[in-house]
């Protein structure tokens, strides 16, 4: 099974259900927003994209033996926003989910995305 | 015991030229041992510029023009062979992949000539977009200026993670310009065979149609203007009409780094150009209406003409008619370097793996009639 490919659809889509499904227990998740992430909080702030976002397209996609690198473009309604996202795959599920924001144009264009502290 | 690997990653000349005297610093402190690895569509260009600085790159990996396929191509090479930290240089075509795909496997990444960023507010094209990903992906930013350092803390990088070391263009003009090689192409030997005119190099790397075609006129009034001017034309084919225009097409870099050291007054759209022909001494005019490279602006030895014929021919020839004019550009000295910024780079990623103390920031020069 295409693990990568499902996770893209699925959080693209707002399957927050399959999202949940596809993060192994004690995934890892990191990523470079002011604010504390857990798999939980990942989902939410991937559940807000999806909703906000006019599209977001995938312009990369490095597949590896263990996982994937991936870019997406995330469009808003006055611009777009770039993200990378590192997947490691084991088992059948994400075991480790490490995200690269332009921080600049997410604050920008999508505001409100994550909770600062 | 053996030394710690970098990987210095670059695909193009001009990333070469820049990249070589860093991995001759990295040798000759003892601390490191420096691999140049040429990634991206044409590694041989990249292999020709270092082998004017007597390098070789230890690893190429053909990566295409999808940065997708050079990612996986470099990820394989690290999984059998990883090094300690990589090291960027710039926003070039190598630098995005090489750093996704060492942040992907844990690799530091130390970015040379970090934090530079367009002058127009508000500007949120891609390629400022992916400047700024780069910032993010990096461990290490080694900016040129205080401007670049202050780009990167207006986007939240830690200022403990930044280091004010200069670039290495005159590192490179320093290796190169001192031996005085002949032309190895035998059109420009003949065309400077002579010796009396004054030469002007014009760069066109970013300008094509209707604006290449204004440039090209603005060159043919110049030489039908100023009887004791050469003119080099580099990235494009010359306009022809007139026997002192030559073409030089892409130069391997020795003859590029000549052409700019003979230079009287470079035309330039490429930064990266305009940055080496200040490290030569030559001033330079740009052709574009925008540039990431403020500080020549604000230290007066760079301006801004855009495209247009006349106004090109005007400033040029305000140029090539004063020759005090010209060098009182140069009165403020290079903001980009001292010379001494691969010796930096060199310790800087040497601190970062625990060999030694980070270097002191680079020196800067205060602007002429700016309040301290």
């Amino acid at each position: 099974m295409d693990i990568v490919g499902f996770w893209i659809r699925s959080w693209i889509n707002d399957d927050r259900l399959a999202v949940r499904q596809l993060l192994a227990p004690d995934a890892e998740i990191e990523w470079n927003l002011d604010a504390p992430v857990d798999d939980e909080e990942l989902v939410q702030t991937l559940h807000r994209i999806a909703v906000f976002a006019d599209s977001v397209t995938v312009v990369l996609q490095a597949p590896a033996e263990d996982g994937a690198a991936l870019a997406y473009d995330l469009a808003a309604p006055f611009g777009t926003a770039r993200m990378f996202e590192f997947l490691t795959v084991a088992h059948g599920r994400i075991t480790e989910v490490r995200q690269v924001y332009d921080v600049t144009a997410t604050d920008r264009f999508l505001p409100g995305l994550y909770a600062t502290p | 015991m053996s030394l710690p690997e970098v990987h210095l990653v670059g695909g193009t000349a001009a990333e070469a030229a820049r990249l070589a005297p860093v991995a001759t610093a990295m040798r000759d402190q003892g601390r490191l041992e420096p691999i140049l690895v040429a990634a991206g569509p044409d590694p041989l260009a990249f292999t020709r510029a270092l082998a004017a600085f007597q390098h070789a790159p230890g690893r190429a990996v053909l990566g295409g023009s999808a940065g997708a396929e050079m990612i996986c191509r470099l990820d394989r090479l690290w999984a059998t062979h990883a090094p300690a930290a990589i090291m960027v240089q710039g926003d070039g075509g190598a630098c995005l992949p090489a750093a996704l795909a060492a942040f992907w496997r844990r690799v530091p990444v130390v970015h040379l000539d970090a934090g530079r960023r367009s002058s127009e507010l508000g500007v949120t094209t891609m390629a400022e977009g992916n400047r700024r990903l780069l910032a993010q992906l990096a461990t290490v930013h080694l900016a040129a200026t205080p401007l670049a350092a202050m780009n990167l803390l207006d986007e939240g990088i830690a200022g403990g993670d930044v280091l004010l070391t200069g670039n290495t263009s005159v590192d490179a003009a320093l290796a190169t310009v001192g031996r005085r090689v002949p032309y190895a192409d035998p059109a420009l030997a003949e065309l400077r065979a002579g010796g009396a005119n004054r030469l002007l190099v014009v760069a066109v790397e970013h300008t094509a149609g209707v604006a290449l075609e204004l440039v090209r006129t603005a060159v043919r009034r110049l030489v039908a203007i100023h009887s004791d001017l050469d003119v080099v034309m580099l990235g494009t084919d010359p306009v022809g009409g007139s026997q002192r225009i030559a073409g030089a097409g892409r130069p391997a870099y020795p003859d590029r780094a000549r052409l700019l050291a003979d230079a009287y007054l470079i035309l330039t759209d490429d930064g990266d150009l305009h940055e080496e022909a200040l490290a030569f001494g030559v001033p330079a005019l740009v052709l574009r209406e925008l540039t990431d490279r403020l500080e020549s602006m604000f230290a007066g030895c760079a301006r801004l003409v855009g495209a247009s014929p006349e106004a090109i021919v005007a400033a040029a020839s305000d140029l090539l008619d004063g020759r005090v004019r010209r060098d009182a550009m140069l009165a403020a000295g290079n903001p980009y370097s001292d010379g001494l910024t691969s010796r930096r780079a060199a310790q800087a990623t040497a601190a970062l793996l625990g060999h030694g103390a980070f270097p002191d920031p680079m020196p800067v020069r205060h602007a002429a009639g700016l309040a301290r």
